[in-house]
């Protein structure tokens, strides 16, 4: 599939390593501090110390050796000998070690074969590298345990300082002690066949004769193990492939690791270590308390998989789609929970009233499946609509207001969904409103756009696509913003094509109007005499013009030219006005039949009368006392009761709509795409690429259907209270089916593009609709009265009268006089104008605000650029000056070269502090750092090759940026 | 469905009328799908022609012109368009002869040649690698032939393989005409199949520089494969293959991906002298076999 193609070229990169290594480094950092705060080291521990030194040293180098013998089996034949060699050396003493040993070596291996294999390689030669170094590092070492081996004090203090040490470490000594004498043998036939004449052991000896021993070994410790962290920190931005940075990361981390263990001593160390290892946990935890969280959000994993191969577009529907579940959620729980339960719990049972009793004539039907996925039948005399519930004030033992509770429900629904559509949009508008935010676009997405939250490796891995295709969406804006074409042609163009989008609006409305009337006939005519066809026509005309007209606007837009961000506006603004024709022609329609059946009410009303006077006259004797006959429900006859018509008709419609865009789902996409896939190998031309092709997934037209179908369920919902329910259970169905469907037979669009900005426009859109849908129901309400017979406010003039009675018998008179006073229009109306008023202000305020903030933030552009220009000249003019001092020092040179050391140790703070400002690699020679301390870091890294580095240790050491302190505490310990 | 379609292009076209309206609906309550229904299918009638119109351009060129003009003049389409270029063309000006071809084909008539901006991308590889020996599938009209020639260096050769007797004689006219001699083309008038395993003992062929393949796209990959199998094939070797995307060689390009054998570029480009259809030329550099 052509996904997989798009992303193979990229997965093979993974990224484990950002996990919280920053942290790490801090926590090194104090470590070093402390060892540093110990001071000057005591005699006695000393060579106890350089021991444990020299065993890890030794024992890193073993490790590498394993790991070396992973590498060809050859090399750990040959290791394995050089080991039993060893091993016969030391005698039967250490058989026993030389198995735990072994043992040891196998859990190693067993956890490096976790690792990965294929960069063994690249490992081993890093690691011939390293050992270079490290063997360096001991013949100085060694040298200096030969001389203090004639003095012969050695041997005591060893076993002092061996007694002094905890047990575990004991131990650990024991188990290094076998290697350490193979790596003597090697070490010393090195150092007898290479001469003394290193320059930088020269350069020890030097200092040696200045301070004592002990220190410099620890400073030349200190610098390696900072080069290590220098080399962590600065991994990042090193031009390697990434394999060979995670094995220089590992082994960096290891060397690390192992000698800031060495570098603090007993008790003291051991408290450290404990804090340590309970910051990694700390740390741990909280990171996976934060995947926890987002594990938590629903279909979180779901919608970043899809962002990441279809970009923004795709996945800010995706969270439409959440959202408005979230929303449905409520309202499912208020209608279910205030509604639907009361009265299905405590409510008179089915059967009892005529209004919750099928009809004689209908019985026998009621059951079948075909009416009642008709929602006729049972199903219509049930609590899932509005006929079905009883006027009676108060049910059940908690004098449950039903008709009150159901108004109210009705009314919240629809105030609930205003404010949190409106909060929604207010807060998006916060997020906008920062105007210009453009102007380093791609610095921004450069520097900030990986996620270090990520634990992942598949997350990693899509975050990594996403980054990919955001950067690709970036660049479309910036080609489409460059671009100049033709203007009166693409003017001409897109005329053009709103005209065609007119004519295709007015033909599709003129259809459904047509349709509309024609069905009008077929009702009148009787719709039995009809087939399935012509009872469901309008509703297959207008799901299918739903479907087919945005694909014609699709076609149509390409003549516009536009972005495609704009076009996916425009787009949208083009379906919505069908979508839209289409909804209230149907509300029309409907209209008028709520006129027919308040006609027919009228009629059955009469006749109720007479039904009544019949049953009495014939059956019942005149002047008799004997009870009022009882009929059964069921042969009551009864009104059309047109709300529980309408509620049906919404209900349908939602059905027909959902099977519709499933079915589509199943045929468009997946059927496509199975067969697009598998007759590709059979076919004469190139199916994927060619004529059917997969489909691109429809932005535009999805977020319609849900915002439409959110529309119906608004309109609906009043008169049929198992609307929302429905609408969960479809957005439920609908989200994972199009997850599964988009990632499956999906392809990714041609133009990607972000549509963060146009998360504010579908919820614009969210709120015409409700308004357009509130409008009728409340028209409904407010202007037709209740059926006669049927619903929560039978008997009743008009629904809202419920307030009215609710008002005067269950609260206190005086408050029934206060609402009155209340609603007088005296009061009313000024307080009306107060709201227009503060909003007016609240408006003006809010405008005010934005415009500082765009001023301050130019203010602070234009600051930034001030400093900018400020700095280059600083630079300039500490070029000059350097060039300057570069003669002089030349002239210098050969007279002042023991004046460098003090120099050097005098400055030192601010060579320090120069670097940090620099970049991390460069080395500034003390002398120089007074003339350049305000100089860009590429000037004075030209200078340093004119003067070769100074040879001491600690002060050309790596140090973090922001982190001055271990560099000072190492100074003061040198000194 | 298409009666459906049918009435809806009826519909569409007396929809003002209502008299007739009103007839067709007294005719259609008979049936079952009501008119309406069929109306609505308009929109997705008239998306499917506009998305997919270069394609009905394709056909209206490529089939119903050629057939109009078969029988009309009694030639075949590779004649009438030799006839064109004998009487349009500068004999001995290879470019002259491209851009006549080029003219009449997306003017006048369609053939399926390599045309101009795929011929571009062609020639640049020729100057880039200046292959000595070149094997061409598929002369056809002798376009692409005549076009790899004139940019090969002295000396060097192209054997050209075309299955049709017809087509190879009109071929060879046009090669000849734009000056090419036998030592610098030498055209072979036998299935790609049968001629490959025998290019070394007949031809004395060692070793192949460039491939261009433009025959059947059925036989790419058996062709490819034989290729392999000769050992004609030496590291470095280009071989290029039009027309992989339409119509496509999915199978050709699946395993050359697969196969580990070669470097692939898929050039994307449109398909020759028509606009809207999305084509590619794929270039396969040999490896060698490890």
């Amino acid at each position: 599939m052509p996904r997989h193609k798009l992303i193979a070229s990229e997965s093979d990169v993974s990224i484990e390593v950002d996990e919280g290594k920053d942290n790490e480094f801090s926590l090194y950092y104090v470590e070093v501090e402390e060892s540093s705060k110990k001071g000057k080291e005591k005699q006695t521990t000393r060579d106890g110390r350089r021991r444990r030194d020299k065993n890890g040293d030794v024992s890193r180098r073993r490790a590498s050796e394993r790991r070396t013998t992973e590498g060809g089996n050859k090399r750990a034949e040959k290791k394995h000998e050089r080991r039993q060699k060893t091993a016969r050396k030391e005698g039967e003493k250490h058989g026993k070690r030389q198995r735990r040993k072994n043992a040891d070596e196998e859990e190693a291996e067993e956890e490096s074969n976790k690792e990965k294999k294929n960069i063994k390689n690249e490992r081993t030669k890093t690691l011939k590298l390293e050992d270079e170094k490290e063997k360096d590092v001991k013949k100085k070492r060694k040298k200096r345990v030969k001389n203090e081996e004639d003095d012969g004090s050695s041997g005591k203090t060893k076993q002092k300082d061996c007694h002094a040490m905890p047990m575990k470490e004991k131990e650990k000594k024991k188990k290094r002690k076998k290697p350490e004498t193979t790596s003597e043998s090697e070490c010393k036939s090195e150092s007898e066949s290479e001469s003394d004449s290193d320059s930088e052991s020269k350069d020890n000896q030097a200092v040696g004769v200045l301070g004592s021993l002990t220190p410099e070994e620890l400073e030349k410790l200190k610098e390696a193990v900072e080069e290590r962290k220098k080399l962590i920190a600065t991994l990042k931005g090193k031009p390697w492939p990434m394999k060979k940075k995670l094995v220089i990361l590992r082994e960096s981390q290891e060397f690390v690791e192992k000698y800031e263990g060495a570098l603090g001593k007993g008790k003291g160390r051991k408290l450290y270590a404990y804090k340590v290892m309970m910051m990694k946990k700390w740390m741990k935890f909280q990171r996976d308390i934060e995947n926890f969280k987002t594990a938590c959000i629903p279909w979180e994993m779901k919608i970043k998989e899809i962002e990441s191969h279809f970009g923004s577009s795709v996945a800010s529907y995706f969270i439409f789609l959440r959202w408005m579940y979230g929303i449905n959620m409520i309202l499912f729980g208020l209608t279910f929970g205030l509604v639907m339960v009361p009265e299905a719990l405590m409510g008179k049972p089915y059967g009892s009233l005529p209004r919750k009793t099928v009809p004689r004539e209908e019985e026998a039907s009621a059951m079948n499946f075909a009416v009642l996925w008709d929602f006729g039948g049972y199903a219509r005399y049930s609590v899932l609509f509005y006929g079905y519930y009883n006027n009676q004030r108060a049910i059940g033992w908690l004098k449950f207001r039903m008709p009150l509770s159901y108004f109210l429900v009705g009314v919240g629904i629809v105030a609930y969904s205003y404010m949190v559509v409106i909060r929604t949009m207010a807060r998006n508008a916060n997020e906008e409103g920062g105007g210009d935010d453009t102007s380093f676009n791609f610095s921004w997405k450069t520097f900030t756009s990986w996620d270090y939250l990520i634990g992942n490796p598949e997350t990693a891995d899509n975050k990594f696509a996403s980054i990919t295709t955001s950067f690709k969406e970036a660049i479309v804006e910036e080609q489409e913003s460059r671009k100049d074409d033709n203007i009166h042609l693409t003017r001409f163009l897109r005329v053009l094509a709103n005209f065609l989008v007119l004519c295709c609006l007015a033909g599709s409305g003129y259809l459904i109007y047509f349709v509309v009337r024609r069905s009008q006939k077929f009702a009148l005519a009787g719709l039995e005499n009809y087939g399935w066809w012509e009872r469901n026509e309008v509703n297959m005309v207008m799901s299918l013009l739903g479907m087919f007209c945005p694909m014609l606007f699709d076609v149509i837009s390409t003549l516009e030219n536009y972005h495609p961000r704009i076009a996916l506006q425009w787009q949208l603004g083009r379906i919505f006005a069908l979508f839209l024709g289409n909804l209230y022609t149907f509300i029309i329609a409907l209209m008028d039949a709520i006129q027919l059946k308040r006609v027919e009410e009228d009629i059955v009303k009469k006749n109720m009368t007479i039904w009544q006077a019949n049953l009495y006259n014939g059956t019942v004797p005149d002047n008799s006392t004997a009870p009022p006959v009882t009929v059964h429900p069921a042969d009551v006859p009864r009104g059309p009761c047109w709300e529980t018509m309408v509620g049906q008709e919404f209900v349908r419609l939602i059905i027909s709509d959902t099977m519709t865009t499933y079915i589509t789902l199943l045929i468009g996409d997946f059927l496509r795409a199975v067969l697009v896939r598998f007759l590709n190998n059979c076919w004469c031309w190139d199916l994927e690429y060619g004529f059917p092709s997969y489909s691109e997934f429809d932005v535009s037209g999805n977020v319609l259907g849900l915002i439409f179908n959110q529309g119906m369920i608004w309109m609906g919902a009043f008169y049929a209270p198992c609307l929302p329910a429905l609408n969960l259970l479809r957005l439920h169905v609908s989200m994972y089916l199009q997850c599964w469907a988009v990632m499956c037979c999906n392809v990714p669009q041609e133009r990607v593009f972000k549509a963060s900005g146009s998360n504010n426009f579908y919820m614009a859109m969210l709120l015409v609709i409700l308004f357009l849908s509130t409008l009728p129901a409340i028209y409904t309400i407010v202007s037709i009265p209740p059926s006669f017979d049927c619903g929560p406010f039978s008997g009743k003039n008009r629904m809202f009268d419920v307030i009215q009675e609710t008002l005067e018998t269950d609260f206190p008179p005086w408050f029934g006089k206060v609402f009155s006073y209340a609603s007088n229009p005296g009061l009313v109306l000024p307080f009306l104008l107060l709201l227009v008023l503060a909003i007016y202000y609240l408006q003006s305020t809010s405008k005010t605000y934005k415009r500082v903030n765009m001023e301050l933030k130019k203010k602070l552009q234009t600051q930034n650029e001030e400093n900018k220009k400020k700095n280059k000249l600083a630079a300039l003019k500490a070029a000059n000056e350097l060039e300057q001092a570069k003669k002089a020092g030349e002239q210098r040179s050969n007279s002042a070269s023991d004046l460098g050391v003090n120099e050097e140790s005098s400055n030192i703070d601010e060579a320090g502090e120069h670097r940090q400002a620099g970049q991390n690699g460069h080395f500034i020679h003390s002398s120089q750092t007074q003339h350049t301390q305000n100089s860009e870091p590429s000037v004075s890294s030209n200078h340093t090759t004119t003067r070769p580095p100074p040879s001491r240790g600690h002060t050309s050491s790596g140090h973090l940026p922001g982190h001055p302190q271990p560099q000072k505490n190492s100074h003061s310990n040198r000194r | 469905m298409s009666v459906c379609l049918h009435t809806c292009r009826v519909l569409s076209v007396s929809l003002p009328n209502s008299v007739v309206l009103r007839a067709f609906l007294t005719r259609s309550e008979l049936k079952m799908v009501s008119p309406a229904i069929a109306l609505a299918f308009l929109p997705l009638l008239l998306t499917l022609i506009i998305r997919y119109r270069y394609y009905f351009v394709l056909l209206y060129r490529a089939v119903l012109i050629r057939w109009v003009r078969d029988c009309l003049t009694g030639l075949s389409r590779e004649e009438r368009a030799f006839q064109y270029i004998l009487t349009h063309a500068t004999p001995g000006d290879a470019q002259s002869i491209l851009d006549t071809f080029d003219h009449w084909c997306s003017t006048v008539e369609f053939i399926s040649n390599i045309g101009p901006k795929k011929g571009k991308i062609l020639d640049r590889l020729l100057q880039e690698h200046c292959p000595i020996t070149v094997l061409e599938l598929g002369t056809h009209c002798g376009y692409s032939t005549v076009r790899i020639a004139r940019s090969l260096p002295i000396g060097a050769r192209i054997y050209s393989i075309e299955m049709d007797e017809r087509n190879a004689q009109v071929a060879e006219k046009i090669i000849r005409l734009a000056g090419f001699d036998e030592d610098m083309v030498e055209l072979i008038v036998r299935p790609s199949d049968e001629v490959i395993p025998r290019l070394r003992e007949d031809y004395g062929v060692e070793r192949l520089d460039l491939v261009f393949m433009d025959h059947w796209k059925r036989c790419y990959l058996p062709d490819l494969q034989l290729l392999e199998g000769s050992g004609l094939l030496g590291e470095g070797t280009i071989i290029l293959a039009d027309n992989v995307i339409f119509p496509g060689a999915p199978n050709f390009l699946r395993h050359v991906r697969r196969s580990g054998l070669y470097e692939v570029r898929v050039h994307r480009a449109t398909l020759e002298y028509i606009r809207g259809i999305r084509d590619g030329m794929a270039e396969l550099t040999f490896l060698g076999v490890k």
